[in-house]
C-alpha cells in the first residue's frame, strides 16, 4: 500500500526566534496513504513545524521536497495549491456564516460570470459533510453548531480542497468520544486514498490507535525519527519528556467518610435534570460523560452561574443558595473551567494578578491591596507548583499550556477553596505539566479538601478519582467506585446516546 | 512607585520629549515661561477628562460622550449660576453631581442593558448635545460668577492652578489603577470578562463604576471649561470626547483594553497639545492642526502594532544575527 517515495519530504528545517531555536534541523518524511504523528511536549516546536509547513512563515534554512522536487511554500495560498490542507488548534471558521461558505471560505466556486454559484457551493459542502457521515445542514449558522462540531466543519474545509496532505494541530482537543472515533473513521479513509496526514495530539491513546509513523520532538531537535511502525505509548513518553518519569497517574486516596457537600434533585434551565450526589472529604468525585453530556453545566450550577430551578445544595450540612459566583467562592467553592484561555486567564496580567484575581476582597483594607502579600504568596506559589519564574515578570500570555493551568489552579490555593471543580484540568497541557497537575490533586486532597473533576480522558478520570458519576443527557446515570470501572465500561457509559444513533440502539 | 512608572510609560514619555525638542528646536517662542504656563492651560481640560475616558478604555468600554456632556454640564453651571442664584460653591459641587449621575445612566444602560458603550456613548453625545440647546433658547450664557475665572486663570506661588489639578487627579487615577481593588477589578474586566465573572468579580457594577468616573471627570473638565470663558455654551467641547480617546491612545491604552498606563495618557494629551502649541505659534491654520492630529495618532498606534518589526529591523541595521543569539542562549538552558 506504501509506495516508496515520500510525497513530501522536509529536510533539515531550521526555524529561530529571537530568544529561541524553535527548529533545528528537524527532518520529516511523509508517505502518502499514512499517517504521520509528530509529538513533543509544548514548546517543543511542533508548532513552528506546523506554521512552516502550512506556509505561514518561512524557514531560516532547511530544504522541502515535493515528490522530490524542491519547492518553496512562499504562503498560506502556495501550501493550498500545493495540496496542503491545515487545521489550526485555534479556529479559522467565521461564526456569522454558514456552514457552506466556511467549507469554500477563499475558495468558493465561481459560474462564467463571476457571481458565486451558491447552488454549487450548498451542494459541494452538502456531499463532503455526508462524505464524512456529518449529519448537520450546510446552511447552518457555523456560530449555533457545538464546538465538536465546529471542529469537524474545520475538517470539512480540508476535505473540500482535495488535500493531498492535511496536517491537523490537536483535532480532537475539543471533540467527545463518539466524535473523535468519528474523526478517526474519516482519517483512514482518506489515508486509503493515498492522503498523507501529519497528525499532532497531546492524547497518546489515540495516537496508538490511529498512527502510523512518529516523529518526536523535543527541544526543536528531532529525538526519534519517523519510518518507525511500532508504536509503544510509554517509550514515547519518555522519548518526549527526555527521562523515565514513572509512574503516570501518581493517585493517593485520601477520602474519608465525611461529607462536606451534597447535592440533591438540582436542574437548571441550561438542561441539568434531578442531579444528585455526595462529595466527602479529602474525595476526587470525577464526572464522565461525553462532550455535550451535562458536565460543565452541572458544574456551573453548583458554582452560581447557573442558576438553580429546583433543588438544593448542603454545605456541610448547612442549606446554601449561591445567587452568584462570588457566594460561591465565599464558601469555600472554586472553578478552574474548561477553558482557560476563554474562561480562566487574564492575560493581561502575570502571575500575581491571577493568582489573587478570586480573593481581592481577602487581599484589600478600606479597598486598597495589599501588594506585599500579593507578591509574596505568588512568589511561593511559582516556587511550591514549579511554575515558570519568568511568570512573575511577564504576563501570562508568555507561558506554556501547562504554567498557564497551574496558575489558574494556583488562584484556588490562594483563595483556600475547600472544594475546587477541575473542569478539563489537563487538557492541551504536555504529559510532564498533567503530572503536576494529579501531584497538585494529591496535595489538595491530602489537605483535606474535595475535588470534582470533569475529564473527557477516560484512563485520567479513572486513575485519579476515587468515585465516578456518570453523566448523561444532563443527569447522574450512576455512581461507582472508580475501581469498579474499567476504560471500556466508562466508554459504553458515557458514549451511549440513544438519539444520535437511533437504528443502532435496537441492534 | 516602581508600579506606578513601569515600561509602558518609556514609549509615550519618550514621544512627548522628541515632540518638544523639535518644537523647541523649531519655535523661538516655545520655551518662554509665558507659552509655558499656557501650555499646562491648554492641556488641562482634556487631559483631566482623557482620565475617565481612559479607564473606561482600561474595561474595555469606550466613552464617546464627555464633548456633549462638557456642553451640557456648562449649560447647567448657567443656569445655576446666573438664572436660578445658587451660590458658585453650592453650584460647583452639584456640577461634579451631575456628571457622575449622568455617567452612572450611561453605565447602568451599558452594563444591565447589555448595550455596546460605543452605542450608548454616541446615543448620550448626540442627546446630551441636544439637551444642552434646550436651555436659554440654545444661546450661550455670558458672565456668569467673577468667583469663577480664578478657577482656571489663578496662580499658587505663580504656578497656574490646573497645573496642581492635574498633579492631584492624576496621583488619585494612579493610585486607584496600581493600589486598590477597583484598579485591579477594572482591568480584569477589561483584560478578560468572562474569568473576571468566574472569579467572582462583579463586572456590570464595575463596568457601571467606570462611567461614573467618566463622567465625574468630564465636571471636572466642564467647570474648567465654563471658568474659562466664565460661560456656558451648547457648542462647547466639541470634538473634545476624541481629543480624550487619542490622548489614551497616544498614551499606549489598548482599546481592546485591560492594558495600558493612565499616567501615559497624561503624556499623550501633553504630545497631542505642544505639537498643537508648536502649528499655532508657526501660525498654522487648523486645517493643518486636525491633519497632524490624526497622523499623530495613526503614527502612535502604528508604532504600538509593528514594534516586533520594528525591534527586528533594528536588529538587521545594526547586524545582529537573531540565529547566533538564539543559539547561544539555547545552550545556557
Amino acid at each position: 500500500m506504501t509506495p516508496a517515495t515520500p510525497l513530501w519530504e522536509f529536510v533539515d528545517i531550521t526555524k529561530a526566534y529571537p530568544g529561541v531555536l524553535a527548529n533545528d534541523k528537524v527532518c520529516i518524511r511523509l508517505m502518502p496513504g499514512s499517517i504521520h504523528g509528530l509529538l513533543g511536549e509544548n514548546g517543543c516546536g511542533k508548532s513552528t513545524m506546523i506554521k512552516t509547513l502550512s506556509g505561514v512563515q518561512q524557514p531560516d534554512s532547511g530544504q522541502i521536497l515535493y515528490n522530490g522536487k524542491s519547492v518553496t511554500i512562499s504562503d498560506p495560498q502556495a501550501a493550498r495549491d500545493l495540496g496542503i490542507a491545515t487545521v489550526f488548534q485555534e479556529f479559522s471558521i467565521v461564526p456569522t456564516l454558514s456552514v457552506g461558505e466556511n467549507i469554500f471560505l477563499g475558495n468558493m466556486p465561481r459560474s462564467r460570470f463571476g457571481v458565486i454559484d451558491w447552488a454549487r457551493v450548498y451542494d459541494e459542502a452538502a456531499r463532503v459533510l455526508a462524505e464524512m457521515d456529518v449529519d448537520v445542514s450546510p446552511e447552518t449558522i457555523t456560530g449555533t453548531l457545538s464546538v465538536g462540531e465546529q471542529q469537524l466543519v474545520e475538517i470539512a474545509k480540508a476535505i473540500a480542497m482535495d488535500a493531498r496532505m492535511i496536517i491537523l494541530d490537536e483535532p480532537t482537543a475539543a471533540l467527545g468520544e463518539d466524535e473523535i472515533e468519528r474523526l478517526h473513521q474519516l482519517l483512514r479513509n482518506m489515508r486509503e486514498r493515498g492522503t498523507a496526514i501529519l497528525y499532532v495530539s497531546h492524547r497518546l491513546d489515540e495516537v496508538e490507535r490511529i498512527v502510523d509513523e512518529v516523529t518526536i520532538l523535543r527541544n526543536g531537535c528531532v529525538v526519534r525519527a519517523s519510518g518507525e511502525t511500532k508504536i509503544n505509548v510509554s517509550e514515547i513518553v519518555s522519548a518526549m519528556v527526555g527521562e523515565d518519569i514513572g509512574e503516570h497517574y501518581p493517585k493517593e486516596r485520601n477520602a474519608t467518610d465525611g461529607i462536606v457537600l451534597e447535592a440533591s434533585g438540582l436542574a437548571t434551565k441550561s438542561g441539568v435534570k434531578d442531579v444528585s450526589f455526595s462529595l466527602c472529604r479529602g474525595e476526587v468525585l470525577g464526572l464522565g460523560g461525553v462532550l455535550g453530556s451535562g458536565r460543565t453545566e452541572i458544574a456551573r450550577a453548583l458554582f452560581g452561574t447557573d442558576e438553580l430551578i429546583a433543588g438544593q445544595v448542603t454545605l456541610n450540612g448547612k442549606p446554601v443558595h449561591f445567587r452568584r459566583e462570588i457566594d460561591a467562592i465565599r464558601a469555600g467553592l472554586a472553578l478552574v473551567p474548561e477553558n482557560r484561555k476563554f474562561d480562566g486567564l487574564f492575560f493581561n496580567f502575570r502571575a500575581s494578578g491571577n493568582v489573587t484575581a478570586a480573593s481581592l476582597g481577602e487581599l484589600s483594607r478600606f479597598g486598597i491591596l495589599n501588594l506585599k502579600v500579593e507578591d509574596q504568596a505568588t512568589h511561593n506559589l511559582i516556587r511550591d507548583l514549579e511554575i515558570s519564574t519568568q511568570a512573575e515578570e511577564k504576563t501570562v500570555n508568555f507561558l506554556s499550556g501547562g504554567n498557564q493551568q497551574k496558575i489558574v489552579i494556583a488562584r484556588w490555593l490562594f483563595s483556600a477553596s475547600d472544594i475546587l471543580i477541575l473542569d478539563e484540568p489537563t487538557q492541551g497541557i504536555d504529559i510532564g505539566a498533567k503530572i503536576a497537575v494529579y501531584k497538585l490533586i494529591n496535595r489538595l486532597t491530602r489537605a483535606g479538601k474535595s475535588i470534582i473533576l470533569i475529564s473527557s480522558d477516560h484512563d485520567e478520570l479513572l486513575a485519579m478519582s476515587d468515585r465516578i458519576a456518570v453523566v448523561q443527557h444532563g443527569t447522574i446515570a450512576r455512581t461507582v467506585d472508580a475501581s469498579e470501572l474499567t476504560h471500556d465500561d466508562l466508554v459504553r457509559a458515557s458514549a451511549d446516546i440513544p438519539h444520535s444513533k437511533p437504528e443502532e440502539a435496537f441492534a | 512607585m516602581k508600579r506606578i512608572f513601569d515600561t509602558q510609560l518609556i514609549g509615550p514619555f519618550a514621544a512627548m520629549v522628541i515632540v518638544a525638542l523639535i518644537v523647541a528646536l523649531t519655535t523661538e517662542r516655545f520655551l518662554n515661561p509665558g507659552n509655558l504656563s499656557n501650555l499646562s492651560l491648554q492641556v488641562s481640560i482634556v487631559a483631566l477628562i482623557a482620565i475617565g475616558s481612559t479607564i473606561v478604555i482600561f474595561a474595555a468600554g469606550i466613552d464617546l460622550s464627555s464633548g456633549s456632556m462638557v456642553a451640557l454640564l456648562t449649560m447647567i453651571l448657567a443656569q445655576l449660576l446666573k438664572f436660578i442664584g445658587i451660590p458658585l460653591v453650592l453650584a460647583l459641587p452639584l456640577i461634579l453631581f451631575f456628571g457622575g449621575l449622568l455617567g452612572l445612566f450611561i453605565g447602568l444602560i451599558t452594563a444591565y442593558g447589555r448595550i455596546p458603550s460605543f452605542i450608548t456613548t454616541l446615543a448620550a453625545l448626540i442627546a446630551f448635545r441636544g439637551l444642552a440647546l434646550t436651555f436659554n433658547n440654545g444661546s450661550p450664557i455670558f458672565s456668569l460668577d467673577p468667583a469663577l475665572e480664578p478657577i482656571f486663570y489663578g496662580k499658587l506661588f505663580g504656578v497656574p492652578l490646573p497645573f496642581f489639578y492635574l498633579v492631584f487627579f492624576y496621583a488619585l487615577a494612579a493610585f486607584t489603577m496600581n493600589f486598590t481593588k477597583l484598579g485591579r477589578e477594572i482591568y480584569a474586566v477589561g483584560g478578560n470578562p468572562a474569568a473576571a465573572v468566574l472569579t467572582g468579580i462583579n463586572v456590570r457594577k464595575v463596568q457601571t463604576t467606570t462611567f461614573v468616573i467618566a463622567g465625574f471627570m468630564t465636571a471636572v473638565g466642564a467647570i474648567l471649561m465654563s471658568a474659562r470663558l466664565n460661560s456656558g455654551s451648547p457648542n462647547y467641547g466639541q470634538t473634545l470626547e476624541l481629543q480624550a480617546i487619542a490622548a489614551a491612545v497616544v498614551g499606549g491604552a489598548s482599546l481592546a483594553g485591560g492594558r495600558g498606563n493612565i499616567l501615559a495618557t497624561l503624556m499623550g494629551a501633553m504630545t497631542i497639545v505642544i505639537v498643537q502649541n508648536g502649528l499655532n505659534l508657526n501660525a498654522a491654520p487648523s486645517s493643518v492642526q486636525n491633519i497632524v492630529l490624526g497622523l499623530i495618532i495613526l503614527l502612535a498606534v502604528g508604532i504600538d502594532m509593528w514594534r516586533a518589526e520594528i525591534s527586528a529591523l533594528m536588529g538587521r541595521i545594526f547586524g545582529r544575527s537573531s540565529s547566533q543569539q538564539s543559539s547561544s542562549i539555547k545552550k545556557e538552558a
